[in-house]
């Protein structure tokens, strides 16, 4: 366990220091091209304030309320990078003609003085504190597992520096900073975009890009979309619309179409720059010769391919990890036996040292409970950042219940995937999730609480069979 | 400064002198040609003002650049974008249509364009040979697809040895007043190298070579 935990904690910090090297390294760069190497001290300035709010907000804000912060907190900055790369890529497209640019030498001055530094600052903390909160909130909870921390915090530490020092090393030795001549703003954003999206991951080696939250997220959406649209339309609950036309729909749902989808938004915009910079025409350029013209043309060309080049490379990485990434197979649905339990005393007891099975196991656990002649079915399932307790049916569909595939519990009924961890968010194709305690020994659900919320399921044939 | 200053030049292949000291300025927009026998340095003259060769001393300075301190790849750009070449064989590409080798010429230069290459080769008078290949074309056609092929990149100078030296006195005539014709529209200096005094009347001054040496330089009289 130890080496494991270790291991975990060096290569969370390599990631993370891999990533502020070589976005460091592009930017200095990107800047130096441009003439403007000063403003990397903006850089710097973000990663040192990154560096010590990171402890410091793990110190004073933990638990549940701090991850669900920190997780907002990175779906925030990695939206905020794609609109931003999405609009200036749409913007150097080409397909809306640039209009005169005014470069005096006073707006230049305001630029780099006023405007550029606090605005590289500030994208670089939204870039790097939400991952540095993921990465150290990770670490934070490696160190709770070993006895002792420290060996766990080091190992990280060393895993940043070295990420780091390895660009620093290639920049010492190699001095790339020809690379900055394959930049403009779109594809330093797009850049940043693809980063985070390829190491964004806050799950160490279990999960090292944003790719399956991303995948998620737009699953859950487009589900709940759909799925709650039907619901507004009252689509009758007849036979015939039963399991085939609910598998039917669910299919859009899962991680093939949706995922699908959301794949194609992120890379709606850089496909479109690359159409517009490689295929279309190219404006005449005003000259005295056709020779001239040409020059002028053919130094256009080359620097429209020089820049689509890098948005092509991100393209294919993110294509190539995206496929790598959505291997999961259909394997068969696991739907386990439901363990009987007893209410005592108004509270359902669920054991959570029970020698034949060990809940945290991340595996799906369903329980029963006998009350006035009519079961009721619960489901208990370790996700990140603890035990998930619901009920075995959801708001919409007859409660057939759960099985699971994966890193997903699905519908029985609409066969509809939903991610772990997002278990405990009510409404929707979600289990419909339950208050509880926990000690060290039990699980402990309110009887009331339980038949508050059995209301929710619907009622009908198969109603009657869970209610 | 003259737009072409040669300046004190001298040449040796090992023991042999092909140019003994040449001084010679030429103005920018000028047509001047080269006369002399074999062996008289004419030739080795043009080379060293196209930088296919470098002096043994003395300097070559067009356009106010010294043309052998540039390296090899500075110099490949300063022919790109201020020489044009017509030599006597007409070094078109074989399996390439006039249109084509004409293109090709652009696409070293930047791109290629080929409604302007259409449009050179119309104004040499080869708007319905394009699509023929060299060996599909006489002599004379040959050449003006060279001429079409020199100029399409609007150089500043043509540079051009015995361009004539391989056709008959008509299509010597041809050729000689399609230059002069475009000379006239375009203003670009010409250096031409020739042993046929007919040829030589055609510029606007000549210079007579004799054993690496200038012996005469004088402006064309013309009535």
């Amino acid at each position: 366990m130890s080496s494991f935990v270790v291991s975990e904690a060096l290569a969370t910090g390599f990631k993370e220091g891999f990533k502020a090297g070589i976005i460091w390294l592009v930017l200095i760069a990107y800047l130096s091209k441009h003439d403007r190497s000063s403003l990397i001290r903006s850089f710097h300035a973000a990663v040192l304030t990154v560096l010590m709010a990171t402890p410091l907000f793990l110190v004073y804000y933990s638990g549940p309320p701090a991850k669900d912060a920190i997780r907002n907190f990175i779906s925030f900055s990695f939206s905020l990078l794609l609109i931003l790369s999405a609009a200036s890529l749409y913007h150097a497209s080409g397909i809306k003609p640039d209009g005169p640019l005014d470069r005096s030498d006073s707006k230049a001055f305001l630029m780099n003085r006023f405007i550029l530094p606090p605005l590289i600052f500030f994208l670089t903390v939204a870039f790097f504190l939400p991952d540095m909160l993921g990465s150290g909130s990770f670490i934070k909870d490696l160190a709770a597992i070993k006895e002792s921390g420290r060996s766990t915090y080091i190992s990280a530490l060393a895993g940043f520096a070295s990420g780091y020092l390895l660009w620093s090393i290639i920049y010492r030795t190699l001095r790339p900073l020809w690379i900055g001549g394959f930049f403009d703003i779109p594809q330093i954003f797009l850049f940043l975009s693809v980063t985070k999206l390829l190491g964004g991951g806050t799950k160490g080696l279990a999960e090292m890009t944003l790719i399956p939250s991303v995948q998620r997220g737009f699953m859950k959406f487009s589900h709940d979309f759909i799925h709650q649209t039907f619901v507004f339309l009252m689509v009758p609950d007849h036979q015939l619309l039963k399991t085939t036309t609910w598998n039917f729909i669910g299919f859009f749902f899962g991680p093939n179409i949706a995922g699908f989808a959301a794949l194609a938004g992120i890379l709606f915009f850089p496909l479109l720059f690359l159409y517009y910079r490689l295929f279309r025409p190219l404006p005449d350029p005003l000259a005295e010769t056709g020779a001239e013209r040409r020059k002028v043309k053919s130094g256009l060309l080359f620097d429209r391919r020089k820049k689509a080049l890098p948005v092509m490379l991100f393209v294919l990485l993110v294509l190539g990890s995206w496929f790598s990434e959505s291997g999961e197979s259909l394997s068969k649905l696991y739907i386990p036996k439901p363990k009987p339990v007893v209410e005592d005393k108004g509270l359902i007891l669920i054991p959570l040292k029970d020698p034949s099975m060990d809940i945290k196991d991340g595996r799906l656990h369903k329980f029963a409970l006998q009350h006035n002649n009519q079961e009721i079915r619960l489901l208990v399932i370790n996700k990140t950042g603890g035990l998930s307790v619901c009920l075995d049916a959801c708001e919409i569909c007859p409660p057939e219940g759960y099985g699971q595939r994966d890193s997903n519990v699905v519908c029985v009924y609409c066969n509809t995937p939903i991610p772990v961890d997002t278990l405990g968010q009510a409404g929707g194709c979600n289990p419909i999730p339950l208050s509880f305690e926990q000690d060290e020994q039990f699980i402990k659900i309110g009887l009331k609480e339980l038949l508050k919320k059995r209301e929710f399921i619907p009622t009908g044939a198969a109603g009657e069979k869970a209610g | 400064m003259p737009f072409i200053d040669v300046d004190n030049v001298i040449k040796e292949y090992d023991n042999a002198h092909a140019l003994r000291g040449v001084s010679l300025g030429i103005e920018k927009g000028q047509w001047l040609n080269i006369v002399g026998p074999s062996g008289s340095g004419k030739s080795t003259l043009l080379n060293l003002m196209g930088g296919l060769d470098s002096p043994s001393a003395g300097s070559v300075v067009i356009d106010e650049t010294d043309i052998n301190r540039l390296n090899e790849d500075g110099m490949a750009r300063f022919r790109r974008e201020k020489m044009g070449f017509i030599f006597q064989q007409s070094h078109l590409i074989p399996y390439l249509n006039a249109l084509e080798n004409v293109m090709l010429a652009q696409y070293f230069h930047s791109m290629s364009d080929e409604k302007e290459a259409s449009e050179a080769l119309g104004r040499v008078g080869l708007s319905q040979r394009l699509r023929h290949r060299p060996s599909q074309l006489s002599g004379g056609e040959q050449q003006r697809v060279c001429i079409a092929r020199a100029l399409i990149n609007s150089p500043e100078l043509l540079l051009a040895d015995e361009p004539t030296g391989n056709l008959d006195r008509e299509n010597t005539r041809m050729i000689l007043e399609l230059l002069k014709k475009l000379h006239e529209e375009e203003h670009f200096t010409i250096v031409l190298v020739t042993h046929d005094p007919f040829v030589a009347q055609w510029g606007q001054r000549i210079v007579t070579m004799e054993d690496g040496k200038i012996r005469c330089d004088e402006l064309v009289c013309r009535l």
